[in-house]
């Protein structure tokens, strides 16, 4: 038989189309931010009304797909054809058949519009009948990280209480979100929870959402907000009420304090390894990425082999490199109010803005050279005119290329060691 | 009506006196090959060509732009390249291919191919039509002079949400422009369309051939038209948000500055209000190349006519009706989503309508699988895919978790490469043996079809899945533990199978413009009136003889009543010649040299150099003086028995 190219492709991609299947329905779609894989009511009533508008699409291809299949296969021209070759019927066509598409057309599209219509008022927010019983938070996006406001938990003489990057909400509960930014739109999506909602300048936006049990949930900005948007992450970690209580209640506390013991420095201090890594290297291990919500829990309490002369002087690296006119740690020196609150820092599993695991040499690399890890952050290149580890001229606000704060493996071992006891 | 430019007792000939002697600089440039005549030209033809060969260059240039997004993002955490090249590539990605690439390949067809189509021969004002394209180059160079600077390419999203636009969040250091360029060269660009679609609808409403009634266009020029209409209504809202955009930066206005009150929702809103239709201005062209080549391949009249032509006005219609639907996230409540939701279902009943119409036009048809029809015929499928895809979008709780996903991007690439850039290749194959007088090889063409049609699914597929997975849009770099590894390798892999497709296809058409192939007449057995010119290329004038209409496909009905048509058009012939000959309009160096002082212009003002700015202007305002007082030039041309051509510029007291 002669080769025939056409044939060939379209076997081929009807192989293709066979051996890709299990691949789709195994590793495509279930992702830690599967769209599919929801854990909540609102996410689970978007994916429902995404099944209704699949279902009734595929109808309606699989019809005129079929249709059109069928007529480019019967009415193709048998042989050559040239001017003398017979005409065949010139119809212009008919106006019931027209008609009759457009009506079908049109009914298919209200078996979408009713559960569309229903979706809209029930995820736009928490329902009335559940509304008492609702959590309240405020997420607000920076460039390049998420700060959450828990204005339910008011802290004596601080204010409300803050986190970075983390969400902690409760479980089986409506948790409503104030979404605010301070600075360019950003989005906030946890797929598995729910759809996204821009976090827009001069508009007080929101959205609701619910996780039925407790879990450890990925969420990324889904606005592009400027040059580092790919790696601005956040994590929700869901909580039974009484562990959500005993966590609000461990927050509330201002930081950590470790009093130095005259011991000599423990061998375990310096086992991670500094050495530089490449730009965007990942920031996860396969142990955390297995057991996450078992990673974070472990982070609560602190370690056990603390080295406590070495926390001592990091809390006064941080000081005197300048940390404290950005990041809060309250109860100790910090008290800026650009950069995430570290009051608890050691508790939380991620750092950067969920871009690498809160690990040692995680933390390490990032403090020594942030523009490697997280191109163009504020920490490095300067905030509100405020200078980062970079130099700013006071007039133009532009880098003047000179370093402005430099920070060694010596010195960053120490911040390391007392930001890891803030738990 | 048409038929009135041909009573002689409506007809004055106001370059017939001939002042004596005029400055050097308003003596009109006659040169029909060679660089000049290619810098002063007015001739559609030629226009259509120097917008259809620029558009493939940046095609191409786009092209590369997406190749090397894809080759960054082909296994996680690449290092390929850094976070702001990704986010000026996908800027200019998207910018390019929407503004530079699509929408002037769109206006390569509307020039060269409308007057054809409706018997004219010319546009209504021949120099304007060169300035467009001109101005058209303008915008280009400024949007990618950035490449060259330091402050680098447009990075700001080709959607430029403020306030990532404003001073405070898109300079990296003081002086990038890159932002400023990006305003200047789009505002630039929409003076271009605008300027090019009153031509059009000019044209189309005054110049038709006699007998050619509305309801007799080509779809194509229906089309076009739409498209036009679509131009000039929804360029306004963008000019104005660009205008606006351009004070916040240039003056400190706070239109979008949120410090000092701005709304960014409203840039939202304007942009979109232009966006939406924007999406139209790119598919509907495109809808009308498909509704010329399946009616010729099947060798059958467009089923439905009426209703085909009368969805395109009802998709223009509704297509300002539902720009919030890019808007789902933006918390517009629960009354306006609504609204948007429903609207946008509603779209989806003209589109739909089309591709029953056209499944009817073959239908009963002799379809013969030419390469043109073969890229149609994908057209259909993908633009159906791309079409179901858009109706879950419209459901808008299924789209909170679609937008700003890779869904989107699988979306809105089948609709625009499954869609418009299938239609505009098969256009190129389709009227290839018209505009050059060869025809590409069957062989070479189907094959660059196929890997085409494989690299593009195989490449856009997957990221249905990617976003449904909860990859989100213009990311750099994606961790290796989310589940999209394969699909993005598998999309890389098919984009470089759909780079050697586009690669084989380039090939293949300079390959048979140089060497290819003769044909020459009407080869396809077509339809329209654009077959009808008495050789390809066509010459200057396009037809010896004004055409006469008495059907819908015009050149088919002549084919059956020659002997009735050329009776009329000897009349035609004869009335002609009694006032003059063949009026062609003159050539001109006046419309580039207006678009010079623009670019001059905008290229300083972007920088904030203000005085040079104004020099560029006084260049622009002494183009325009030129061009008012160079007169309306023209000249006569006429055809002997034997077909042969005489008169031309400078010529007209020697041919009285």
């Amino acid at each position: 038989m002669r080769f025939s190219p056409v044939l060939f492709l379209r076997r081929a991609a009807a192989t293709c189309a066979l051996l890709a299947l299990p691949i789709l329905l195994g590793g495509w779609l279930s992702g830690p931010q599967s769209t599919f894989d929801v854990k909540g009511p609102v996410a689970r009533t978007q994916l429902d009304v995404f099944y209704v508008t699949v279902w009734v699409t595929t109808i309606i291809f699989v019809i005129v797909a079929s249709v059109l299949a069928y007529a480019t296969i019967k009415f193709r021209a048998r042989g050559p054809i040239d001017k003398n070759t017979p005409v065949p019927d010139q119809g212009h066509g008919n106006p019931f058949v027209e008609l009759g598409l457009i009506g079908a057309s049109i009914a298919a599209l209200v078996f979408i519009a009713v559960p569309t219509l229903k979706a809209i008022w029930y995820t736009y927010d928490v329902p009335n009948e559940q509304r008492a019983n609702a959590y309240e938070v405020n997420a607000r996006g920076l460039q390049w990280w998420f700060q959450f406001e828990y204005p339910a938990e008011q802290i004596n003489g601080a204010g409300q209480l803050l986190t970075g990057n983390e969400l902690v909400i409760p479980a089986g509960r409506p948790v409503r979100i104030n979404l605010r930014t301070s600075d360019v739109i950003h989005a906030f999506w946890v797929p598995k929870l729910g759809g996204k909602v821009d976090m827009m300048p001069n508009r007080g936006n929101h959205l609701w959402l619910q996780a039925d049990e407790p879990g450890y949930f990925w969420g990324q900005c889904a606005e592009y907000c400027g040059e580092s948007h790919a790696v601005m992450r956040f994590r929700v970690i869901a909580l039974g009420a009484e562990d959500f209580a005993a966590w609000v209640e461990n927050q509330k506390k201002p930081a950590r304090t470790v009093t130095p013991v005259n011991d000599a420095p423990k061998a375990a201090f310096a086992s991670y390894d500094m050495t530089p890594k490449q730009r965007n290297s990942p920031g996860y291990t396969a142990e955390f990425d297995a057991h996450p919500f078992a990673a974070w829990t472990a982070l609560q309490f602190p370690d056990k082999d603390e080295d406590t002369t070495l926390i001592t002087q990091g809390r006064t690296l941080f000081k005197e490199k300048n940390c404290i006119t950005c990041h809060s740690i309250r109860g100790h020196e910090g008290i800026g109010v650009n950069a995430p609150d570290l009051t608890h820092f050691g508790a939380r599993s991620t750092l950067a803005a969920g871009l690498l695991e809160n690990s040692k040499p995680n933390l390490h690399r990032w403090i020594i050279n942030p523009n490697n890890v997280k191109p163009g952050n504020k920490m490095y290149v300067g905030v509100n005119g405020m200078a980062g580890y970079m130099d700013v001229d006071p007039a133009t606000k532009a880098m003047t290329g000179k370093v402005h704060i430099a920070v060694n493996d010596t010195e960053a071992r120490a911040i390391v060691e007392y930001l890891h006891s803030l738990k | 009506m048409a038929t009135a430019t041909l009573k002689s007792a409506d007809y004055t000939a106001p370059h017939a006196a001939k002042p004596a002697s005029r400055p050097w600089f308003f003596t009109r440039p006659s040169a029909k090959t060679g660089l000049v005549s290619w810098l002063t030209t007015v001739d559609h033809k030629k226009i259509g060509l120097l917008y259809a060969v620029t558009a493939l260059i940046f095609f191409l240039v786009g092209g590369v732009e997406a190749l090397m997004i894809r080759v960054q993002l082909a296994v996680p955490n690449n290092t390929f390249i850094s976070h702001q090249l990704y986010n000026e590539l996908f800027t200019m990605h998207a910018t390019t291919m929407i503004f530079l690439a699509v929408m002037p390949l769109s206006a390569a067809f509307f020039n060269y191919m409308m007057p054809l189509q409706i018997g004219a021969r010319d546009v209504a004002f021949p120099r304007l039509n060169g300035f467009a394209f001109w101005v058209f180059l303008v915008g280009a160079i400024v949007l990618n002079v950035g490449w060259f600077t330091r402050a680098g390419a447009p990075d700001v999203g080709w959607f430029g949400y403020a306030p990532l636009t404003s001073t405070a969040y898109s300079s990296q250091f003081a002086g990038d422009s890159s932002t400023d360029l990006w305003v200047m060269g789009l505002q630039i660009l929409g003076v271009s369309s605008v300027i090019g679609s009153l031509n059009f609808i000019v044209t189309i409403i005054n110049m038709r051939a006699p007998g050619l009634t509305m309801m007799r266009l080509p779809v194509f020029t229906w089309m076009t038209l739409f498209t036009a209409f679509l131009i000039i209504l929804s360029f306004p809202a963008i000019t104005i948000a660009l205008v606006e955009l351009m004070m916040d930066r240039s003056f400190g206005t706070s239109f979008f500055e949120v410090a000092r009150g701005g709304m960014p929702i409203l840039w939202q809103h304007l942009f979109w209000i232009f966006g939406h239709p924007e999406v139209y201005i790119l598919i509907l062209p495109a809808m009308g190349i498909i509704s010329e080549i399946l009616p010729t391949f099947s060798r059958k009249p467009l089923f439905g006519y009426p209703i085909v032509v009368f969805s395109g006005a009802v998709i223009g219609f509704l297509g300002f009706g539902v720009w919030s639907h890019h808007m789902f996230t933006t918390g517009l409540g629960t009354m306006a989503t609504a609204a948007f939701s429903l609207a946008t279902m509603a779209i989806a009943v003209p589109t739909g309508v089309k591709i029953f119409n056209w499944v009817g036009t073959l239908w009963g048809g002799q379809i013969s699988t030419r390469t043109p029809m073969m890229f149609a015929l994908g057209f259909i499928w993908m633009f159906m895919m791309g079409g179901f895809s858009g109706v879950m979008h419209s459901a808008a709780p299924a789209d909170a978790q679609q937008q700003d996903s890779y869904f989107v991007v699988a979306h809105f690439h089948y609709v625009l490469i499954g869609g418009s850039i299938f239609a505009l290749l098969g256009g190129i194959h389709f009227w290839f043996p018209l505009v050059f007088g060869r025809i590409v090889s069957e062989f070479w063409g189907k094959l660059s079809f196929w890997i085409i049609f494989v690299g593009f699914n195989v490449t856009f597929f997957p990221m249905h899945f990617l976003g449904l997975n909860g990859m989100p849009r213009r990311t750099a770099v994606y961790d290796g533990n989310m589940g999209w590894n394969s699909g993005n390798l598998t999309a890389t892999i098919g984009a470089f199978i759909l780079a050697i497709g586009i690669g084989t296809y380039f090939t293949v058409i300079v390959y048979t413009y140089l060497k290819g192939k003769k044909a020459s007449g009407d080869i396809w057995d077509a339809r329209t009136l654009e077959w009808s010119v008495p050789t390809t290329p066509p010459p200057e004038h396009n037809f010896h003889i004004t055409p006469t209409v008495h059907a819908r496909d015009a050149y088919w009905y002549e084919k059956t009543h020659s002997i009735e048509i050329a009776a009329e058009k000897a009349k035609h012939a004869q009335e002609e010649e009694s006032h003059g000959g063949i009026h062609m309009p003159s050539q001109s160096w006046f419309p580039i040299v207006t678009a010079t002082g623009l670019l001059i212009g905008g290229l300083f003002f972007t920088h904030h150099h203000f005085l040079e700015a104004i020099a560029g202007g006084c260049v622009m305002l002494l183009g325009i003086i030129g061009w008012a007082f160079e007169g309306p030039g023209g000249y006569h041309l006429h055809i002997a028995k034997d077909g042969t051509v005489t008169g031309g510029e400078g010529q007209d007291e020697a041919g009285h």
